[in-house]
């Protein structure tokens, strides 16, 4: 692509959750901060995190040990600014 | 960094480069629009659609996709995508517009295109309030719901009854329609209505339109968890989510 990347690519936090099974990636550059995945997640495992979004506003880390990477946080996210990746099914699509 | 870079899972054809889009935090339009983005991804259509949208927060949506799109006057939305089809009718076409586009200013058009049985597909997002300008009372606001133009709530004896968009246009609708209302909170479910709507046109059966109840935390004023309060558990008690009118009578 000629286009060069879009800014909120830069910055993606990566951290291995559900006993290193899976990847929660959150992108600050594209998180309002609105919470709205925080109060879905059945594990109560979002919290706020010190990392600011593209508003200024606080983006949510997981509780690597709560997070059952079920991706309800994902279909939520009305930016799409939460990735979850399975390492299992990854090893399989290759 | 990793070797492989993760990318965020945004439907095939958002366009990346108008990302983080300019809807308010919260705002039920990107869910929304992320349920129409699975659906042409899934029926590989993006070459074909054109997408309409209003004026009012739905407009923010004109840089939204990779697809052909026209951004009109106030509620005109449906009359300039009927005309597209009628124009060419091999395009799959989608007018999508707020509550105040299609039942305030548009209800005209909403009304006639679902009487000539149309062949488009239109979607309107439902969250009871005006909100590009501050929060105003829509016609879809609920009964002594608190706006910036009804602060002591809603009063139906002076400013009448919600308007129930997709009860009316199955009422006045024909055979071959499509008419369903679903929620932002049920995704999977709304994803399935948007596509049998698209899928609908596509068939060339006529007039298909789906309602999507949405939220608004800037202008209701809710937090997260009022928010998911509000549309989970309050808008349904007056706009009840289901298929209102299906092709060969079939409800869910």
């Amino acid at each position: 692509m000629a286009q060069k990347d879009p800014e909120y690519l830069k910055k993606a936090i990566s951290v291995d959750v559900h006993a290193g099974k899976a990847t929660f990636t959150i992108f600050p550059g594209l998180c309002k901060g609105c919470g709205l995945c925080r109060e879905k997640c059945p594990e109560q495992a979002l919290d706020w995190s010190h990392k600011l979004g593209v508003y200024g506003t606080p983006t949510v880390s997981p509780n690597p040990e709560l997070c059952k990477a079920c991706r309800i946080c994902e279909q939520v996210c009305p930016d799409c600014a939460i990735t979850i990746g399975r390492k299992e099914k990854e090893k399989e699509e290759k | 960094m990793e070797a492989k870079q993760i990318l965020p899972k945004m439907p095939k054809s958002w366009n990346p480069a108008s990302k983080p889009h300019k809807f308010c935090p919260g705002c039920g339009h990107g869910l929304v629009l992320k349920a129409l983005g699975q659906v042409i991804d899934e029926l590989n259509i993006q070459d074909r659609v054109v997408f309409g949208c209003d004026i009012g927060c739905s407009l923010l949506s004109w840089d939204f996709f990779n697809v052909d799109t026209v951004q009109t006057h106030h509620g005109r939305t449906t009359p300039v995508i009927v005309g597209i089809k009628r124009a060419n009718p091999e395009l799959i076409t989608i007018a999508y517009m707020g509550d105040g586009g299609g039942y305030a200013i548009g209800s005209q058009h909403l009304v006639n295109a679902a009487n000539r049985n149309d062949n488009i597909t239109a979607i309107l997002v439902n969250n009871t309030v005006y909100a590009m300008t501050g929060g105003q009372m829509a016609p879809t606001t609920m009964p002594d719901q608190k706006t910036e133009t009804t602060p002591y709530g809603r009063d139906i004896k002076e400013t009448g009854y919600p308007m129930l968009g997709p009860e009316m246009v199955a009422a006045i609708a024909h055979e071959g329609a499509y008419v369903a209302r679903g929620s932002i909170a049920k995704f999977r479910q709304l994803k399935t209505f948007i596509k049998k709507a698209i899928e609908n046109q596509m068939a060339g059966r006529g007039f298909s339109f789906v309602e999507a109840l949405s939220t608004c935390p800037t202008n209701w004023r809710t937090n997260a968890e009022k928010t998911w309060d509000f549309v989970e558990n309050i808008m349904p008690q007056y706009f009840p989510i289901g298929e209102y009118k299906v092709p060969g009578g079939k409800e869910e």
